[in-house]
């Protein structure tokens, strides 16, 4: 027997002891093929957690990094106000990078975990998605505050989210674009947000009798747009919308203003730094739809908000931070309605009708309870003017 | 269309200029680097830092880019590839790609994930030829490729270090006899191509305008494709392949819309690498020729155990679904499936020495076919498993077939095309599959009525199935059949001399191998009860080769382990996030310097 080998046999031995051993560790947790037995000791304890489904690294880390500065500061508001009926409020977060794979093998971490009570997040609909499952299995809220995807919530009963759906923010962008010609060329991101967003601005805009001239689909690493872009161009509409997200969105605006000589209007881009920054004076007029604008919002609840933020964080907030920060500020809210457990948030999903508010303009909002989502939070148009986001009038 | 054409024509000149790194390195070294791309990312970025925030003109930012990669290309392969001489280049190829993840997540860690503007370092639209501007950039970047290449034509037909670099390549141990300092030379050819590389990222930025530290992965890929479509090996064929993708990218996505985009890239890969091999300037002979089949790991031999050691360790894993918490069993479900998958490639990767980079297009297969049975025709579970298994085997197989009369990197290059063009055809088969709005509601699995909910129930059903895996595969190798593909792959000539059919083998062991991916891929949507055509990306299957290059890449049992260390193992690393996004690459770079046979084989 070689000395190679005889490594690896001493290597199988010590691996079969420690599987040996994880199985003997995880027997005391757990026996049988019917899971834990999850909320069993929740109420004694001191602190009671939500959950983050997020991306901390990976392609989608600077939508993390925004969704953590809300989180972070609706939490310590929170626990500064007294925390859930006089226990201290908790974030677990999970670094899944957005990553189906990743949500779902944390997803029965977080379910298991008796202190936690609800979970937000993750950022793109088919991670959320991947993790939905697990948690309405278990009876835990799964709060998707960022999955405006219609679909999200037909997993169960326990899937809610508070996005305006993809419907409402197209139908809005359509009747926009309605009003400034009667030709439109449109690109889209193809992914599953974008394929959905554009079915939904096609309908609105043959209701309005608008002329799509030209449409294309893009991928998301595409680098050179020029050849949908030029046909978008010699269409000659009165219009181009891009229906997308920011740095796709910037490099759209760029390439129709410097390398095309597009003068025209256009829509698109989205409401983040990184937008403005990528597109630079090209983003001027650049029409987009939102939830929230910092500079214009009227809501007092909002503006207390931004003030807040821009303390903490030298900046105002946006769209991604407002969202992350209101799920926080509606879960404990619906924990002090009722009771910080899991049942608790469910039960005041189901009847609480005033949930906080920090978006458009009225204060509070409810959800429909066919659809778990938020009918009656509207959109707003935003407009690029002087390299910042304002409210737009059509 | 002359707008289109023209922007064509300028993309492809960015191609170029990478392609043309990645044929010179292989050209003189006979590896195909990986890493190019993510090289071509350090020098955007870099740019980036000591343009905008340093606010440095070009010349001391080109001087800076120089200096870094050509570091950069000496440290590669002075520590890493030239460690490898004397292994099957395979070895080589593998260690490219775990470089190629550390840098880009190396990247990714020092500058964040943000997208950012490029300074504008030369003028990017002051010009304009019919409805499309341009600027003094591409000009510049047009003449550098030309330049480029005519420098190294003639520093390698005239120089004298230029023709030290080619007898290298022709034959390493002659070049050595006649005083060539070989290695001096390997590391000359590194840097070069390195530097090259560095040089691109500059042009690269200043063509895309915004870059993202993550940008290496694709701008490698594309140009990868655009040197096999020129020929890999010849820098003209670079040129020219690089400005030949460009038109067909723009004019195909100008007809049939971006969404093609992958379709049309990958497609026209596969399109020349069966119509034409060696690639539009290639040279012919080379392609039949090239050593490059084999495991790298000539000779390693899977550790076999008892028969009473197989028992106990699949009774040992049958039982950990009744003793695993929710958590445990939940990452033991992306395990065994994962693992499932990647006992399948044992077969073809390992025993038939053929190295497949795409195997996530069979895992979709099975996901969907299972998906739409199920929620479309209201098959029951498991009948649609077993039928996701075999449309996964059968498209797979039909359209991996054409690849089968390529030897070498050629089929490594094949697989990564026909991946994307899977996921690809998914996206574009939109009445049936939903294209990328994917598929909700997909039922839990149900067996013999009894709905399996729990992570543990799920995780047992995935346990069983690998165990029917292993089985098949471990079967097969003691066969008369797996002795066959045993031959192939250690040594494809010899094997036809003895009246084997090696193509008709390697697409039989393929087809094992894509049926067990299929049923890993009905197991995931039945999971997840959610697809879309996003989660079978490259990543996937750079994963389930790791897998397997890390367990043993002829060792079914070798593929479990490989499969409980890579996804269970970055679960373990939550506590440092960072550090766990450069696990993969640097894992696959230890093994293959250090124990290239895989943890659970040893050396013949």
């Amino acid at each position: 027997m070689s000395i190679q080998s005889r490594t690896i046999h001493r290597f199988l031995k010590t691996f079969a002891a420690a599987a040996t051993a994880t199985a003997l560790i995880a027997g005391t947790a757990a026996c049988g093929l019917d899971g834990d037995d999850g909320t069993a000791d929740a109420a004694d304890a001191d602190v009671v957690n939500i959950g983050v489904l997020y991306p901390k690294t990976g392609q989608y880390a600077e939508y993390g990094r925004l969704f953590e500065q809300g989180l972070e500061l609706a939490k310590d508001e929170v626990n500064a106000d007294g925390g859930l009926q006089g226990k201290q409020l908790g974030l677990v977060y999970y670094d899944t990078q957005s990553d189906p794979k990743q949500d779902a093998s944390v997803a029965p971490k977080l379910a298991a975990d008796a202190s936690v009570i609800a979970v937000v997040g993750d950022y793109a609909s088919p991670a959320s998605a991947a993790a939905s499952p697990t948690f309405q299995q278990a009876g835990l809220v799964h709060y998707g505050f960022n999955n405006s995807s219609p679909t999200f919530t037909e997993t169960g009963d326990h899937v809610w989210s508070p996005a305006i759906g993809t419907d409402s923010y197209e139908r809005a962008y359509a009747d926009a674009a309605a009003k400034i010609g009667k030709k439109v060329s449109v690109v889209y991101i193809e992914n599953d947000w974008g394929k959905q967003a554009y079915e939904y601005f096609k309908e609105q805009a043959a209701k309005n009798g608008t002329e799509i001239v030209y449409e294309s689909s893009y991928l998301p690493d595409s680098t050179d747009l020029s050849p949908i872009l030029i046909p978008a161009r010699d269409a000659k509409p009165d219009l181009i919308v891009d229906i997308g997200y920011g740095p796709d969105g910037a490099l759209i605006a760029n390439t129709l203003r410097d390398k095309l000589g597009y003068e025209g209007p256009f829509f698109g881009g989205q409401e983040t730094a990184e937008f403005l920054d990528l597109a630079g004076d090209n983003a001027e007029g650049a029409v987009i739809t939102g939830s929230f604008s910092a500079e214009g919002t009227e809501n007092p609840g909002a503006q207390a908000f931004v003030k807040a933020f821009k303390e903490r964080y030298g900046n105002n907030p946006g769209n991604f931070e407002v969202t992350a920060y209101q799920a926080i500020k509606d879960l404990a809210y619906a924990a002090n309605k009722t009771e910080p457990t899991r049942e608790g948030i469910q039960k005041a999903l189901q009847t609480v009708d005033d949930f906080p508010l920090y978006q458009g303009n009225d204060t509070t909002f409810s959800f429909d309870q066919e659809t778990r989502r938020a009918p009656g939070i509207n959109p707003i148009l935003l407009v690029v003017k002087d390299g910042k986001f304002v409210p737009y009038e059509a | 269309m002359i707008d289109t054409l023209f922007s064509g024509l300028i993309h492809g000149g960015a191609y170029a200029l990478v392609a043309v790194g990645v044929s010179l390195i292989f050209g003189v070294t006979n590896i195909v680097n990986f890493a190019q791309g993510s090289l071509v990312a350090v020098g955007m970025m870099l740019a980036w830092y000591t343009g905008s925030v340093l606010g440095w003109p070009i010349i001391p930012v080109v001087v800076a880019v120089i200096v870094v990669t050509a570091l950069l290309g000496w440290l590669i392969n002075a520590g890493i590839i030239a460690p490898l001489e004397g292994r099957k280049p395979i070895a080589a190829l593998l260690a490219t790609i775990g470089v190629g993840q550390i840098l880009d997540n190396g990247l990714q860690i020092v500058f964040g994930a943000r997208t950012r503007p490029f300074p504008k370092l030369l003028d990017t639209s002051n010009l304009q030829v019919a409805g499309v501007r341009f600027g003094t950039s591409d000009i510049v970047m047009v003449a550098v490729t030309v330049l480029a290449m005519l420098g190294l034509w003639a520093f390698l037909t005239y120089g004298k270090a230029g023709r030290a670099i080619r007898a290298t390549a022709q034959d390493p141990q002659a070049a050595q006899q006649m005083g060539i300092p070989v290695k001096r030379i390997r590391n000359l050819a590194f840097v070069i191509g390195a530097v090259l590389s560095g040089i691109a990222g500059i042009f690269i930025g200043l063509f895309n305008g915004n870059i993202n530290p993550m940008n290496g992965g694709t701008i490698g890929l594309t140009a990868f494709v655009a040197a096999a479509i020129g020929g890999l090996g010849s820098i003209p064929g670079a040129v020219v392949g690089g400005i030949v993708l460009g038109v067909v990218e723009a004019v195909g996505v100008f007809w049939f819309g971006d969404g093609a985009h992958d379709l049309i890239t990958f497609g026209a890969l596969i399109i020349i690498l069966i119509a034409r091999p060696q690639g539009l300037l290639g040279p012919k002979t080379d392609v039949k020729s090239e050593p490059m089949t084999g495991t790298f790991l000539a000779g390693a031999r899977p550790i076999a155990l008892p028969w009473w050691g197989n028992l106990a360790l699949a009774a040992a894993l049958l039982a950990t679904p009744f003793l695993f918490s929710d958590y445990l069993a939940g990452i033991g479900t992306q395990v065994a499936i994962y693992a499932i998958a990647a006992v399948g490639l044992t077969l073809i990767s390992g025993s038939a020495g053929q190295t497949i980079l795409g195997l996530a297009g069979p895992v979709a297969f099975g996901a969907y076919a299972s998906a739409i049975l199920t929620t479309q025709l209201h098959w029951p579970f498991l009948a649609a498993l077993l039928a996701a298994g075999v449309i996964a085997a059968l498209f797979a197989s039909i359209l991996t077939f054409p690849s089968w009369k390529l030897s070498g990197h050629y089929v490594a290059i094949a697989t990564i095309g026909l991946g994307a063009v899977m996921v690809a055809l998914i996206r574009v088969a939109e009445p049936l599959t939903h294209g990328s709005l994917g598929i909700t509601g997909i039922p839990f699995p149900t067996v013999f009525g009894a709905t399996l909910n729990t992570q543990q129930k799920i995780y047992l059903l995935d346990v069983i199935v690998l165990l029917v895996a292993l089985v098949i595969v471990m079967r097969i190798q003691k066969a008369h059949l797996g002795h066959v593909f045993d031959a192939i792959g250690s040594d494809q000539e010899a094997s036809e001399a003895i009246g084997i059919r090696p193509g008709a083998y390697k697409a039989l062991a393929y087809a094992v191998a894509a049926f067990l991916a299929g049923l890993a891929g009905s197991l995931l949507a039945h999971q997840y009860t959610y697809v879309d055509p996003t989660i079978f990306n490259s990543n996937m299957s750079l994963l389930i080769l790791t897998i397997i290059v890390l367990g043993g890449m002829n060792s079914p049992i070798g593929a479990v382990l490989g499969s409980i260390i890579l996804i269970g193992a970055p679960e373990l690393l939550r506590v440092v996030p960072e550090a766990r996004i450069l696990a993969y690459g640097a894992l696959l770079v230890l093994v293959i310097m250090f124990r290239p046979q895989g943890l659970f084989a040893r050396k013949g």
